[in-house]
């Protein structure tokens, strides 16, 4: 006890003049810090309303709310984020996790408003005085994710390892792989309303994760009967939608569904997907075509106890599938998986049989309740280019049919092909696969009208063309065939400067002046392809109507104007595999509907 | 209760009542007219959150207390059990106001721990760092708050404007004030942002200068020693009997500070010695926090200066809208001001929490000590004992 | 750490040992040994620190786990034991004269996951739940956001969309 611990206590007045300390005005003198986290902004244009802050949000403050101006289409739901600031704890989780980034939080910290009700809006939407605050929350940058950005990376066997031989080049995920992979969705299911068949993505990736294939394989087939092909060749638009590739690499969606299919053996289909000893309900539909969207209907047709008879053409099923898509890409042991499927519900098959030749599309009017027809664009379409009626100038669909059924074709030394399309690049790469085979080098050159930019083939197989060593030059129109001495030199083509014209028809458009010459010895055409409808006779023909470019015009559910006849696939809608198998199980729903009330 | 040597203000018990029973036990009839019940509480300024006090006195004597808690119950662990691990990361840092960054350190490693997951060298000395910080501010508010008790209010005014300035830094860094939901699972959520260092020196500079007027403020007041010294005296003995920890343990000589004994984070690779006092009482413990702000202070230094200037800030994790965490169960402990802070967490392989359990140092602090150290007290250093405690009331009932 | 665990092992027969980290083993003891394995380790292996008691519902197994933390502060190691309950009529033998703070612990147990520990310091009166009529709100069968919704009030006019459903709404 000292004199010193009486007064010392008193220094503490001198600090009596200090100046306050005190914010003088708060409302202006104190803006939130840089990475404060005050109230929410959020670019409605970036914004796909996929959901996912509503999802992470662990006090449910969001609701997902239509706002107008904000439309419904692939790839944005039109739904926007709203907060409840009563239920709001700013922890800005839903920053973090935003697929696309347009959420942020501004450093705004005080607003009073008398009415509760206010407290709770569409961030964005109700121009609020801190939408233009730079400062405020934002995602931290770099490598701060909550979710994987990248792919996990296909193995695929190497250009040397393929060029040679039509063995299947995607190897497919192992287990960790496509588990690593599925974990990367956020279960926002985007994707689904732009899958042409609808079908259930989120669910089945979580089947993946969760490691569940027999419930993944029942969620394939509740929409897609095809899913060992689809897995392999899709066009999966899907993934063009997916809410992680607005950051990130999007999902690989295709490969996932193929993993689940690629586990489960055919034996145990059946017992998985609860197919056996389904009744028969007596009546009976005829199926032109076994190509997907024929194959679809007849799945689902079966399974509401229809007895399907299908007619093919060739001697075996798929149609395109089969008799378009190289085997490297698609290997037929796959396509025969998910056809034996089908064929084992009770589908009767009747191969080498071709309507309007073997037998008429009138009597299988008469001799089933109902007949649905996806015969498929088979006639390949020609330039009609001076030349092209030498022998040695094919239809690309034709040597790739040939191709499958094994028969030897013509390969010459130096190849030309003419088209940009995913067809193109099959013919392309199987007939180098072939010059390999037969001269141990690759001399064969793909063009197109389209820049390089435009090419409508996958860029996946355009690259792998080129590391195949083909050669792709596009941006080219074809003008005519040299001729000499009855064999060909080459072709010769001008820089095509447009395709369309200001009305957007197709009126392509040259410079005389950037001319070029592709030495060949053998020409393929593979510019598209056209439908044959010969087998649909004229006083049938008289029931339908025809749209534009000769379509025959549907229903939403794919009949035409004769009632008994249902149409879809490539001749309807497409030309894709997914658009077939949608086409199918929508067109059996509606036979089925049709059969009930008739 | 024993007389106790050389502690000037001890007084033993005063009264004569209550008298003991046959059978040893007190003889507390309400009845009898001999006692008063006290109520003090639940709204109580010391402390930070609401709890009262059943006192029954004798005169102006406490003769029994019990603590009674349940204001601020909201259950954050049941709520955690429904809720994805990446979403109780903004609700366990509710669990405790004063301090909330362990909640969120401690939930991030036990996730971490279960799941394998190694963080990046720089999230670990971000963490560090905000721990220090943390424990910076609530010194600020504990050290000058004890002669708050004692009606010494300027103390508490300088160091709620110097916690504000270490707020300033922590809105900064975590672009929050009180609950920075800075710590996520598998790393932390920003880099240090520009000028930082110079920010926190400037602030650290204004600190130093506090510590010493406090100094003369506190340590050197007649009034203040005079009230504390004897005052709340802890058995050293009851150090384990009660489970007594952190600073209130380090007052009676109990060189025991989770950081060194159990390093975690930076830790081993910073220069500390534990601090500790002898005598046990309210001014030991006092004592034993100001040595620890200076500490505090000077680990922030040395973090700022060893920590690297560029790292990754976050290791991958599984995406967090499925992140499910291994079968499995552990505890994590980290040193709070207050004492050993831990989490007890179990797994059972889903997407949420089996159990996440909080060992709280005011848990056994508040109920059990609390209520043993009351007995004899005056009822006017009531509030000064249970201060003293640095009791945390939401952290007791979570 | 590894003398410890071989001399309980012996001793009481613990299982399920999983060594979590460098200083901290669980290890699962049978109910009827808990009690005298707490003290054996209190009384001979220094483990003086009780750092927590828990429980742990596993309603799909019918059982509470209870978790008693030990802390050996002179060695600074941590052993867990867990020792398993019925959910029927749950009761378990008090340690309250262990340690002081036990019975605040049990106290809490009883009321949150209805653990009877007989003979435990006012293990029967309220803790932190005055009043309350409800099963004891840490079971998992005690369903929080039900609760909620009967207890308080939603804010009125509050409705949101899936984004699939609304899109296959919207876009077919």
């Amino acid at each position: 006890m000292a004199i010193k611990d009486i007064l010392t206590p008193f220094t503490a007045w001198k600090k009596v003049f200090n100046e306050p300390v005190t914010i003088k005005d708060p409302f202006n003198d104190r803006p939130g810090a840089e990475r404060y986290r005050g109230f929410h902004k959020n670019e409605l244009q970036t914004c796909i309303g996929c959901g996912s802050c509503e999802e992470i949000c662990e006090n449910e403050a969001i609701d997902l709310v239509a706002v107008k101006g904000y439309e419904t289409k692939n790839g944005d739901s039109g739904l926007r984020p709203m907060v409840d600031y009563g239920r709001c704890c700013w922890c800005a989780l839903c920053v973090d996790v935003c697929t696309t980034g347009s959420l942020t939080l501004s450093n705004e910290y005080t607003w009073v408003a008398e009415n509760p009700d206010e407290f709770r809006f569409v961030p964005g939407a109700e121009n609020k005085a801190w939408d233009k605050n730079e400062l405020g929350w934002k995602k931290p940058v770099p490598n701060y994710e909550f979710y994987g950005q990248k792919r996990v990376k296909m193995e695929e066997l190497s250009p040397e390892e393929r060029d040679h031989s039509f063995i299947e080049i995607i190897k497919g995920y192992s287990k960790e792989q496509a588990q690593l992979e599925a974990d990367r969705c956020v279960e926002c299911g985007i994707c689904i309303a732009t899958c042409p068949a609808n079908m259930g993505i989120p669910e089945y990736i979580k089947a993946i994760r969760e490691d569940d294939m027999e419930h993944g394989l029942k969620i394939l087939y509740e929409t897609n009967p095809l899913p060992e092909i689809c897995g392999r060749i899709c066009t999966h638009k899907c993934e063009t939608v997916c809410s992680v590739g607005h950051r990130g690499e999007p999902l690989s969606i295709r490969w996932l569904k193929r993993y689940i299919a690629d586990q489960v053996e055919s034996a145990e289909y059946k017992r998985i997907l609860g197919t056996d000893g389904i009744e028969n309900n007596g009546k009976t539909v005829a199926i032109i075509g076994s190509g997907p969207a024929g194959l679809s209907a007849a799945h689902y047709l079966s399974l509401m106890g229809y007895k399907v008879t299908i007619y093919e053409q060739y001697a075996k099923a798929g149609g395109m599938m089969r008799y378009g898509i190289p085997e490297y890409r698609l290997p037929y042991d796959q396509i025969d998986k998910d056809i034996n499927y089908i064929l084992s519900l009770g589908v009767n098959i009747k191969y080498n049989t071709k309507i309007g030749k073997d037998i008429s599309l009138a009597e299988l009017r008469d001799k089933y309740d109902a007949v649905f027809a996806g015969t498929g664009l088979h006639l390949g379409r020609s330039t009609r280019i001076p030349g092209t009626d030498h022998e040695h100038v094919y239809q690309a669909i034709d040597l790739l049919n040939k191709i499958t059924e094994g028969k030897e074709i013509h390969v010459a030394e130096k190849i030309v092909v003419i088209g940009g399309g995913n067809v193109a690049m099959d013919i392309t790469r199987s007939l180098a696969r072939l010059q390999n085979q037969k001269y141990g080098k690759v001399q064969i050159i793909a063009t197109a009208l389209e820049s390089e930019e435009n090419l409508p083939a996958d860029v996946e197989e355009v690259i792998e063309a080129r590391e195949e060593k083909a050669i792709i030059n596009p941006g080219w129109g074809p003008q005519y065939i040299e001729i000499e001495n009855g064999k060909i030199k080459g072709l010769h083509v001008n820089k095509c400067l447009s395709i369309f014209d200001e009305e957007g028809r197709f009126n392509p458009k040259f410079d005389e002046n950037n001319k070029n010459f592709f030495e060949a010895d053998m020409i393929v055409e593979s510019i598209g392809q056209g439908m044959d409808i010969a087998y649909i006779t004229e006083d049938i023909k008289s029931e339908l109507e025809f749209g534009p470019r000769g379509r025959i015009v549907v229903d939403e559910n794919f009949q035409s104007g004769a009632k008994w006849l249902f149409v879809g696939g490539d001749i309807i809608q497409g030309p894709d595999v997914i658009h077939g198998i949608a086409n199918g199980h929508k067109a059996a729903y509606g036979i089925d509907n049709f059969l009930k009330n008739k | 209760m024993k007389k106790q040597k050389n502690i000037f203000n001890w007084q033993a018990d005063r009264s004569k009542y209550p008298e003991k029973k046959k059978n040893g036990k007190l003889d507390i009839d309400m009845s009898s007219g001999k006692f008063v019940k006290l109520w003090q509480g639940p709204n109580h300024p010391g402390i930070t959150g609401n709890m009262s006090l059943e006192l029954t006195i004798s005169g102006d004597e406490v003769v029994e207390a019990k603590t009674h808690v349940g204001y601020l119950h909201r259950g954050f662990e049941k709520l955690m059990e429904r809720r994805l691990w990446i979403q109780c990361f903004p609700t366990c840092v509710r669990m405790c106001v004063a301090e909330p960054d362990y909640n969120e350190y401690l939930l991030a490693k036990s996730a971490e721990e279960l799941s394998g997951i190694e963080i990046p060298e720089m999230a670990e000395w971000l963490r560090t760092l905000v721990l220090e910080m943390a424990r910076l501010q609530s010194l600020l508010r504990t050290v000058p708050g004890q002669a708050g008790t004692l009606s010494l209010g300027v103390g508490v005014q300088w160091g709620v404007y110097l916690r504000d300035l270490v707020l300033d830094l922590f809105e900064e860094l975590t672009g929050g004030r009180v609950y920075h939901m800075y710590i996520i699972p598998g790393g932390v959520r920003g880099l240090l942002p520009d000028g930082f260092k110079k920010r926190m020196e400037e602030v650290l500079k204004k600190i130093d200068e506090f510590v010493k007027n406090i100094e003369n403020l506190m340590f050197n007041n007649i009034v203040f020693k005079k009230r504390t010294i004897g005052v709340g005296y802890i058995k050293p003995s009851w150090i384990d009997k009660y489970g007594i920890v952190g600073p209130n343990a380090r007052a009676a000589g109990f060189k025991r500070d989770v950081r060194k004994d159990y390093p975690y984070l930076k830790y081993n690779e910073l220069d500390f010695e534990v601090t500790s006092e002898k005598d046990s009482d309210i001014f030991a413990r006092s004592m034993v926090r100001k040595k620890e702000l200076i500490m505090t202070i000077d680990l922030i230094r040395q973090i700022m200066a060893k920590m690297p200037k560029k790292g990754d800030i976050k290791a991958p994790t599984p995406n967090v809208l499925h992140w499910k965490i291994p079968k499995g169960e552990t505890y994590v402990r980290s040193e709070s001001s207050r004492g050993e802070y831990g989490f007890y967490t179990v797994s059972d392989g889903s997407k949420t929490p089996r159990r996440i359990n909080l060992r709280g140092p005011s848990y056994t602090h508040a109920i059990s000590l609390l209520e043993r150290m009351l007995v004899n007290a005056n009822i006017a250093d009531v509030h000064s004992i249970m201060v003293s405690l640095q009791t945390c009331p939401p952290e007791i009932e979570r | 750490m590894e003398n410890i665990i071989k001399d309980i092992q012996n001793r009481f027969e613990v299982s399920d040992i999983v060594n979590q980290r460098d200083n901290i083993t669980f290890v699962t003891c049978e109910k009827e040994k808990t009690i005298a394995l707490i003290t054996h380790m209190k009384k001979n292996l220094g483990f003086k620190h009780f750092v927590l008691m828990t429980a742990v519902d596993w309603i799909e197994d019918g059982l509470f786990q209870l978790t008693y933390i030990l802390n050996n502060p002179k060695k600074k190691l941590d052993v867990a034991i867990r020792t398993f309950i019925s959910r029927e009529n749950a009761t378990m033998e008090t340690a309250h004269k262990l340690w002081k703070q036990v019975s605040t612990y049990q106290r809490e147990l009883k009321e949150m996951f209805g653990i009877d520990f007989p003979g435990s310091p006012r293990v029967n009166e309220s803790f932190i739940l005055e009043g309350w009529n409800d099963i004891p709100p840490y079971r998992r069968d005690f369903q929080t956001k039900e609760y909620a919704e009967k207890t308080y009030f939603p804010r009125p006019g509050r409705k949101t969309n899936d984004p699939s459903e609304y899109m296959k709404k919207n876009m077919s």
